[in-house]
């Protein structure tokens, strides 16, 4: 009996000491209070080799929480992991009012510039709405071009230029099989999109789809291969209503470059897609339009006028204008009152240009930071007609053949 | 060598036939150990949880990740509060299959049975403590149990949760019912079943003119053996605490959510596998009930044992009882199987 | 003699076990016990921009309590805090009075009665770039 109490005693012993090395063996937790929550949460336990993701977004001030949600306090990776809101992508549309949302973040009112989430969400990139309208006339299944179909359903009562409302697209309701494939095939990679399964297609939706450049990096210095990989991922085959994923592996920026128009001048494969095309244009302005058409409009012409008109400009006189905050977000460029820039036919600020004083201009590429000049049209030794100046008629003389 | 207080607590000698493993499978004495651990880490837990909706289950995960052996502290008392269900089972058991219960141990046997209903009580209000998306589903069948019970059931659903959606009101009523009220309970029915241990006798033995064995053993070889159990107890207890620990799902926010498929905790799988056949007062409450009124009258309405089988394995004399009790045990065991396979 | 001793080895080894077991048990116990669960508490506040507080101007804030002072050679702060037992210092006529225990202070914060022996603290202030005024209560 002894014997056993003695050799007992020694196993508890030994039990116990075992507890003690495996809790010294544990990971000192790691807690962080961000200044907006003032609730501590325990991520950088794990994940203190994170980069910083953006400098509007320092980790000290948000911490993980309020954007990423999950279980603050588990130091058990499945737990604190198993609430996050939408997995790796909290931007996900289907949560991103309450990641991305709030007042005072991506949801708060037009006139401060903080509505970002309700134009995105009533945006053709995530509507599709012209595509699917465009299928189903083509396949006989609406006698119109009208759109009454998008991704997700989307409301919009006070809209100015475009519709009110569109239902949620569902295939299973269709007749045609040509219809049905499309719903199946070509319907997920819009930014309200159920994304595809697997870690390389889970950021491309929501915000993260754009603005995150790259892991955990939110930016609005957005590269073209950033667009690149849903406007250039391959071609539908209307014929069999599949996706063909691109299966060249170009080398050069000329030939990985946006791919379904044929012709490209220097410019618009030297620059990249945000350096001309503005926000409202990828965003959406607000309203539901009926197809990409209707949102779309930078032309060669927007920062090169016409034989006889010179592009729009405007010299920043007020500290709050928009053109100073979005400098300030990716500062390739030091914008100061008194500049003057070019603005779109519909007053957009393009705010990485300068007009200069001999009456040429300068863009600064909102990724790649390259100083180019460029003149205007008019003095040139063009003579297109003034009524044709869309870009198809400009590539008629100055693109480059691939 | 003077006694200890805690040699005190022992008689000077006993038969040794009341101290064989064999016989009494030191189930009742590792259920006062298991109970004092539970208490034990109880308190501790108690130090940091939060028994307030919106930070109860932050509280758990405090204890759990963050407080250094506040993870072992739960596991410990997770895992005592499971194995007291079962060694009060067994110990149940055994007093039915050596025919322990008769005269003058009825009594005693009625506050073990008891004490065996408080640990289920007290094990499926501390389950609710937790207060994340694993609990809210057990927590409103099992109390809307309760109001199925005709006239005075909505009477005790209020005396049980204070009334209102379980969800979000039971959490204060359970806190307190279970550190305190059924806490107290079972202390003082513990307290009350190991005197009456004593007044009547000792663990069941035969009366001394019908004993075989008259070896008797000291209370320091008494001691001896209740310290090795514990000893070997409390390792199995830390080294199932550090290699399994008690579930966590995460905190409830905003509405509580019922998850789907969600399971009742272990011991009450049986009544959940029988809610599935019908009326829910009838499965839910009224079998159980007849289940535990049949156990409870087991010294009443059965053959009286021998008073040479007292303390025998399978007696011939207390037969009925023992088939009466094995078919419930295995009932409950093949409805518990039945509802972990569907 | 051998089997005496061994029991007593025995008995010397168990309760050495024991002995140590319950050593870990009790470290255990006091690092489990020694855990802040709740926030630390802030030391830094922010008390606004600079512009509020106007060349010798004492300016009285409760939270924290505190006195920022703007004077020819910059900021400083007096702590309200007394220094006796930690009571929130009041206002008074020739200075402060503490509630608790009657300890006043002159308006520099010097002790002019007991039973406080100490000054009232002089906290540390600093500008942001923004111009704002963070008051440092460490």
């Amino acid at each position: 009996m002894k014997k056993y109490l003695a050799l007992a005693s020694g196993l508890l012993l030994l039990t116990l000491a075992f507890i003690g090395w495996m809790d010294s063996r544990r990971p000192t937790p790691i807690a962080l209070t961000p200044t907006l929550t003032g609730q501590p949460e325990y991520c950088l336990t794990c994940h203190s080799d994170l980069p910083e993701i953006s400098t509007s977004h320092p980790v000290k001030t948000f911490g993980c929480v309020i954007c990423h949600g999950g279980e603050r306090l588990a130091l058990d990776a499945n737990l604190a992991h198993s609430s996050m809101r939408g997995g790796v992508n909290p931007s996900d549309l289907s949560v991103v009012e309450a990641s991305c949302g709030g007042s005072n973040c991506h949801s708060g009112d037009q006139a401060a510039g903080r509505d970002h989430i309700q134009r995105v969400m009533t945006s053709v990139q995530s509507t599709y709405a012209g595509a699917i309208a465009n299928i189903r006339y083509t396949f006989g299944a609406q006698p119109d071009l009208k759109a009454y179909f998008g991704i997700a359903t989307v409301t919009d009562e006070q809209t100015k230029t475009g519709i009110t409302s569109l239902q949620a697209f569902d295939p299973s309701h269709e007749s045609s099989p040509s219809i049905q494939k499309f719903g199946v095939n070509c319907l997920t990679c819009h930014l309200h999109a159920q994304p595809r399964e697997g870690e390389a297609y889970a950021r491309q939706t929501g915000c993260a789809a754009c603005h995150a450049t790259s892991k955990h990096t939110l930016s609005t210095a957005i590269p073209y291969t950033q667009c690149n990989a849903c406007h250039n991922r391959g071609n539908y085959n209307l014929r069999t209503m599949t996706f063909e994923e691109r299966a060249d592996h170009p080398t050069t920026r000329l030939h990985d470059y946006y791919q379904p128009i044929a012709q490209f001048t220097q410019c618009e494969y030297t620059l990249d897609c945000v350096d001309c095309h503005t926000r409202t244009e990828a965003m959406g302005d607000g309203d539901i339009h009926v197809n990409q058409k209707s949102i779309e409009y930078a032309q060669c012409k927007t920062c090169h006028g016409t034989p006889t008109k010179l592009p729009r400009t405007q010299t920043l006189t007020d500290p709050n204008d928009i053109a100073s905050t979005l400098a300030m977000l990716n500062p390739v460029t030091n914008l100061k009152l008194g500049d003057t820039i070019l603005v779109t036919e519909k007053g957009e600020p393009l705010w990485n240009t300068r007009v200069l004083a001999d009456g040429t201009y300068a863009l600064i590429g909102k990724a790649t930071r390259q100083y180019f000049t460029f003149r205007p049209v008019m003095g040139s030794g063009c003579t297109q007609s003034g009524e044709d100046q869309s870009s198809a008629y400009c590539h008629e003389c100055h693109a480059v053949e691939r | 060598m003077r006694p200890s207080f805690f040699h005190h607590l022992h008689p000077p000698t006993i038969p040794a036939a009341q101290a064989r493993w064999r016989y009494t499978l030191g189930a009742g004495g590792t259920a006062v150990f298991l109970m004092l651990v539970l208490g034990l880490t109880g308190i501790l837990e108690a130090f940091y949880y939060s028994p307030n909706p919106q930070e109860a289950a932050l509280s758990v995960q405090t204890i759990t990740y963050l407080v250094p052996f506040g993870g072992l502290v739960r596991n410990l008392h997770y895992w005592s509060a499971q194995l007291l269900i079962l060694v009060a089972g067994i110990h149940l058991l055994r007093v039915v299959f050596t025919a322990a219960y008769s005269r003058p141990r009825r009594f005693n046997y009625l506050l073990g049975l008891g004490l065996f209903i408080l640990a289920l009580l007290l094990d499926f209000t501390g389950y609710i403590l937790r207060w994340d998306e694993g609990i809210c589903y057990p927590l409103v069948t099992g109390t809307n149990l309760l109001k199925t019970i005709p006239l005075i059931g909505n009477f005790i659903y209020r005396i049980a949760i204070g009334g209102g959606e379980a969800c979000t009101t039971a959490l204060l009523r359970f806190y307190i019912w279970h550190i305190f009220g059924l806490t107290l309970l079972a202390v003082i029915l513990s307290v009350w079943h190991a005197f009456r241990v004593r007044r009547d006798g000792g663990i069941a033995v035969p009366p001394p003119h019908l004993r075989t064995d008259t070896a008797r053993i000291s209370r320091n070889e008494l001691v001896r053996r209740e310290v090795l159990a514990i000893l070997i107890v409390s390792i199995l207890l830390i080294l199932l605490a550090s290699f399994f620990p008690a579930p966590i799902a995460p905190a409830m926010t905003g509405k509580p959510v019922m998850t789907e498929n969600a399971r009742a905790p272990w011991f009450f799988l049986w009544v959940q596998q029988m809610l599935k056949w019908g009326d829910p007062f009838a499965f839910g409450v009224l079998i159980p009930l007849i289940l535990l009124a049949i156990l409870a009258l087991v010294p009443y309405i059965f053959p009286q044992p021998a008073d040479s089988d007292i303390g025998r394995w399978f007696p011939k004399s207390n037969r009925v009882a023992q088939i009466v009790v094995i078919v419930i045990t295995l009932t409950v065991i093949a409805l518990t199987l039945l509802a972990l396979v569907s | 003699m051998t089997q005496p001793s061994r029991r007593d080895f025995l008995k010397l080894l168990r309760d050495g076990f024991l002995w140590m077991s319950g050593a870990l048990a009790l470290g255990g116990l006091i690092r489990f016990l020694d855990f802040e669960p709740n926030p630390v508490p802030k030391t830094e506040f922010d008390l606004g921009p600079v512009e509020q507080f106007p060349l010798n101007s004492r300016t009285l804030f409760t939270d924290p309590p505190s006195i920022p002072i703007h004077t020819e050679s910059g900021f400083s702060a007096l702590s309200l805090v007394c220094t006796h037992l930690g009571c929130a210092v009041e206002q008074s006529a020739d200075g402060f009075a503490c509630p608790c225990h009657g300890s006043r202070f002159n308006v520099d914060g010097a002790v002019t009665h007991g039973p406080a022996s100490k000054h009232l603290a002089s906290l540390r202030i600093e500008r942001t770039e923004e111009n704002h005024l963070i008051l440092h209560i460490d």
